[in-house]
């Protein structure tokens, strides 16, 4: 196996609140190969965001900082890296979408323009040739009339086509890993389609990796190849997707596919009440402790969970999941 | 519900009032605290000081131009021998309870005029917003001085000079307020269990839309008691009461030779205004939600 | 009035429309109707769910359901009474038989306001019995919606949001209505919360014998909750159909491509499933087509689709559609 193109290890992102200093990311290590498509998975408040805004190098300043583990991109380390380089990396080689397509574009400059800067800043492209490129990228996100569309401003959009022209700039300068936080949380189901089916196409296309956000178990089963299940900043469970939902090996990621009404293939008259997952995810400042942090809510706990904080423990087909109680989940 | 005995049943957090929370939030705010306890000060001195130094300031007691420190005067003398200290401590008086009292009316003015606006959008919003639109373009000082001019410098007119000039913020402030707040869910919620219009107004939407008012009307008590001292440097006062304006008034000419006897009452007003605008400031940070999650 | 005693709440012909200011001072002023000339019966005990993605009108209907938007026309019938056309103090006692539960919780409830007098609030407005009695109800209410007793003097903001809503649940229900109109109550909670509101107001509707009128863009709710489904497109009704019609067998190419797009975790759908893309956005809706407000979008419409609109037809027992293209045989022209 060749070496992954991000690999974060013993990633430990801490916080600065009110209450003290908060690990908001906690001992988390995964890789991500090129091409492949991974997904974090949680309810908000476990730390999804945060991951991808440390491997961005965007914590909020003086608030939060990498506060041990390492970054590894490529063979370069992100976490010690220059703000210069930062940038450089940042729309370049990763990039991201974010939740809001409403507020993530620039209202006083048309969509063609915020697409040529990003081609400017980072490939050295002349004027004209950054605006045909523009053109080109709305047209591969499959917005029509393409030529006209470009010197529209963002309030002329639809919510989906906004997303599009984010997923444009965020493709521009063909990235090796993109990331897209809650995509299409804001946006309607017929139109979530179409934008998965174009991430998909331009993953294809392209041969970018992508990490994906989302608290949707049916998005993650149609959109990646693994995932992480986070709770508290922690690795609840991590695998290939496919052997996750069919098979959890901890009861979070058990609690979050069974607790949502999934439409099945064929609908019967029956209706079974959910499962539940009672309670909230903890505060900051339970972060960080040596127990288990599910543990309030699991309906598994021992006095284990509550005195120490259980290991990863491997299954076949890398799965692996943080639960004392693994193999009986 | 979780039933698992290892689960400590969940600690209800206390009951605090949101009021509660804008205190301990304030107390946060360092500058706004001392302005808060400079301000009390101040106050308390307008209340009581006039039982403890009781020199009347309009009695020529010593020599002109003495000054402060000199001869028992802490303040000096102004160009009639009148002791300073004692126009600084009978003029806070004044001062402070033409600020109070032109704020309220402002705010009396400008809730009403706001509320039912934004509550009842439509024509009455129109017109009331016309009306608010026409004090707003009036000349503020011009117009305050051709009220006085006309009908008398007697305190309650000049207070009703600075009110009247002044509402027009308030308005524009509560009727914003009320606009976004009529169309958040608690108050369709309320609508939808059978509340009556009036009390939706007062009781449910009024409430929610104070911190930005309470914040604008101490401010203006600021700007009131400015305005005070303008008309009355202008000569346009009571001359029976004595006010910080008025002292500055009657002595600018000696501005040269006595400076004293103007920048005591500038300083007097100057940090007045300045405590009233932190803790204005501090309230800001307090009533303001989105703050107050951090 | 429904000759059918079954029947609890009885719409016809609804319409909502909104003045839009175009073309200056004297130009002709332009309506958008966000709900057009709408149909359906909700039987007692039963829920009905309205369905769509931003724009269909969904809320806008249920606000004027609950005479929270006032309707352009058509008639509201709750038991009997004309809802639509109560007035002042009569409409303010008929509220208590219709209540209603919001989406967002953060602003749903007044910050200002204790929890118990939030749920009080409805018993305090029709002055019904002592205030002694009145509070052994919320009392009776908390504990219902699972809340703890001591949680009742605190403010809004300190619960979390699954705990708001359950407060917003509890305030609806104070009056003992009839008919609780839930608008999205779900859709701004976190995932592992849903599960416990939705169980929550299954459990309540069967003790209570609550009719529920839900409103939600979340098929996945919408099939656990409901009996019977209305989707709807643009102000219009697309398909009226009971759950297992319309999830076995959706016809209307709108509901086909709804339903595809909904991803799913499990293997043997998405393996079955042939997902349906229908591109572009929804029309402008001060502009609309003559024809099928879909027709733009609709990978099977014909030229008739662009310049006739069509009716909903009965096309099998108790099951509604408005398409040109699906006739009694009932099959999807998708299909």
């Amino acid at each position: 196996m060749t070496a992954p193109l991000l690999k974060v290890e013993n990633l430990r992102i801490e916080l600065t609140t009110r209450d003290g200093v908060a690990p908001v990311i906690d001992d988390l290590s995964f890789e991500l190969g090129a091409g492949e498509s991974i997904s974090f998975v949680g309810e908000s408040g476990c730390g999804k965001s945060m991951t991808a805004l440390g491997i961005m190098g965007l914590l909020p300043e003086k608030v939060g900082r990498v506060a041990s583990g390492s970054i590894n991109f490529a063979g370069e380390e992100l976490s010690t890296a220059t703000e210069k380089r930062m940038r450089e990396i940042r729309g370049n080689d990763i990039s991201m979408i974010f939740q809001e397509p409403m507020t993530s574009l620039n209202p006083v400059y048309t969509v063609g323009e915020q697409i040529a800067e990003v081609l400017r800043a980072h490939q050295n492209l002349s004027k004209a040739a950054a605006w045909a490129s523009a053109i080109e990228l709305l047209d591969a996100v499959r917005i029509p009339n393409a030529q006209r569309r470009v010197s529209d401003y963002p309030f002329q959009m639809s919510g989906g086509q906004r997303q599009r022209v984010m997923i444009a700039i965020a493709l521009a300068c063909k990235p090796k890993i993109l990331i897209a936080d809650e995509p299409t949380t804001a946006l309607d189901v017929t139109i979530q389609a179409q934008i998965f089916d174009l991430l998909n196409d331009m993953k294809r296309q392209t041969g970018a990796a992508i990490i994906m956000i989302t608290h949707d178990m049916g998005a993650v089963a149609e959109m990646a190849e693994r995932m992480i299940v986070m709770y508290a900043g922690r690795n609840a469970e991590q695998g290939p997707v496919e052997q996750i939902i069919e098979r959890p090996r901890h009861p979070y990621s058990k609690g979050l596919i069974a607790c949502v009404p999934h439409i099945m293939a064929t609908l019967t008259e029956e209706r079974r009440e959910l499962t539940e997952v009672a309670g909230i995810v903890p505060s900051l400042r339970e972060f960080g402790k040596n127990r288990c942090l599910f543990a309030s809510r699991c309906n598994m706990v021992t006095q284990k969970c509550l005195d120490k904080r259980p290991p990863e423990v491997a299954f076949e087909g890398q799965q692996m999941s943080a639960c004392w109680h693994a193999e009986a989940v | 519900m979780s039933t698992n005995p290892l689960i400590p049943k969940d600690n209800v957090p206390i009951a605090r009032h949101p009021a509660a929370e804008a205190w301990e939030m304030f107390r946060r705010n360092h500058a706004a605290m001392v302005a808060l306890v400079v301000l009390s000060a101040i106050v308390l001195v307008a209340i009581f000081g006039p039982y403890i130094y009781p020199i009347d300031p309009f009695d020529m007691v010593w020599a002109p131009f003495s000054p402060p420190g000199v001869d028992g005067f802490i303040l000096g003398t102004d160009y009639l021998g009148r002791d300073l200290l004692a126009a600084i401590i009978h003029g806070a008086r004044v001062s402070i309870l033409i600020g109070l009292a032109a704020a309220l009316m402002s705010v009396f003015i400008g809730v009403t005029v706001g509320a039912l606006a934004g509550f009842y959008r439509g024509w009455v919003e129109e017109v009331l917003m016309r009306i608010t639109e026409f004090f707003q373009v009036l000349p503020t000082l011009l117009f305050s001085m051709v009220i006085v001019a006309l009908f008398g410098a007697s305190l309650p007119m000049i207070t009703f000079a600075i009110g009247i000039v002044s509402w027009t913020a308030v308005a524009r402030i509560t009727r914003s307020e009320f606009l976004r707040i009529r169309e958040l869910e608690y108050v369709t919620a309320s609508r939808a269990s059978g509340t009556k219009n009036s009390k939706l107004m007062f009781k449910v939407i009024l409430p929610n839309a104070l911190p930005p008012i309470i914040v604008q009307a101490a401010l203006m008590v600021g700007s009131a008691i400015l305005f005070e001292a303008g008309l009355s440097f202008l000569g346009l006062t009571d001359p029976n009461v004595v006010s910080w304006g008025q002292v500055i008034g009657s002595n600018r000419q000696y501005i040269l030779d006595a400076g004293y006897t103007v920048t005591i009452p500038g300083i007097a007003i100057f940090v007045t205004v300045l405590a009233i605008s932190l803790v204005g400031d501090g309230l800001n940070d307090a009533l303001n939600p989105k703050l107050r999650q951090r | 009035m429904s000759d059918d005693p079954e029947v609890l709440l009885d719409v016809k012909d609804l319409t909502v429309r909104f003045g839009v200011k175009r073309g200056g001072l004297f130009g002709e002023p332009k309506y958008l109707y966000a709900v057009d000339d709408i149909s359906f019966q909700i039987k007692r005990g039963k829920t009905l769910a309205i369905v769509g993605e931003s724009g269909s009108g969904k809320t806008t209907a249920a606000l004027a359901v609950a005479r929270l938007v006032e309707a352009y026309k058509g008639t509201v019938d709750l038991d009997g009474t004309d809802f639509l056309t109560l007035e002042d103090e009569d409409l303010r006692q008929a509220r208590a038989k219709m209540q209603f539960i919001f989406q967002d919780p953060y602003s749903s409830l007044n910050p200002r306001v204790r929890a118990e007098k939030i749920v009080r609030e409805p018993l305090d407005n029709l002055e019904s019995g002592a205030k002694e009695d009145r509070q052994q109800i919320v009392d009776k209410l908390f504990e219902a919606v699972g809340l703890h007793p001591e949680q009742q003097r605190l403010f809004p903001h300190q619960f979390s949001g699954g705990q708001r809503q359950r407060i917003g649940i509890a305030r609806a229900l104070a009056t003992q209505p009839d008919l609780i109109i839930c608008d999205e109550p779900v859709s701004a909670l976190d995932v592992a919360v849903q599960a416990q509101i939705l169980n929550l107001l299954r459990k309540l509707q069967t003790d209570f014998g609550l009719t529920f009128l839900f409103i939600s863009h979340d098929l996945g709710v919408v099939q656990h909750m409901c009996d019977t489904i209305v989707v709807m497109y643009m102000g219009k009704v697309v398909e009226y159909a009971d759950r297992l019609s319309l999830f076995n067998n959706p016809l209307h190419p709108y509901t086909v491509a709804l339903l595809s797009a909904v991803p799913s975790v499990d293997k043997k759908r998405r393996a079955e499933m042939k997902r349906i893309l229908i591109p572009g956005d929804p029309p402008d809706p001060l502009d609309l087509p003559k024809g099928c407000r879909f027709a733009n979008r609709c990978p099977v419409a014909i030229e008739r689709c662009k310049t006739e609109q069509p009716i909903l037809n009965e096309v099998a027992l108790g099951h509604q559609v408005a398409c040109h293209l699906v006739d009694e045989r009932a099959v999807s022209p998708l299909s």
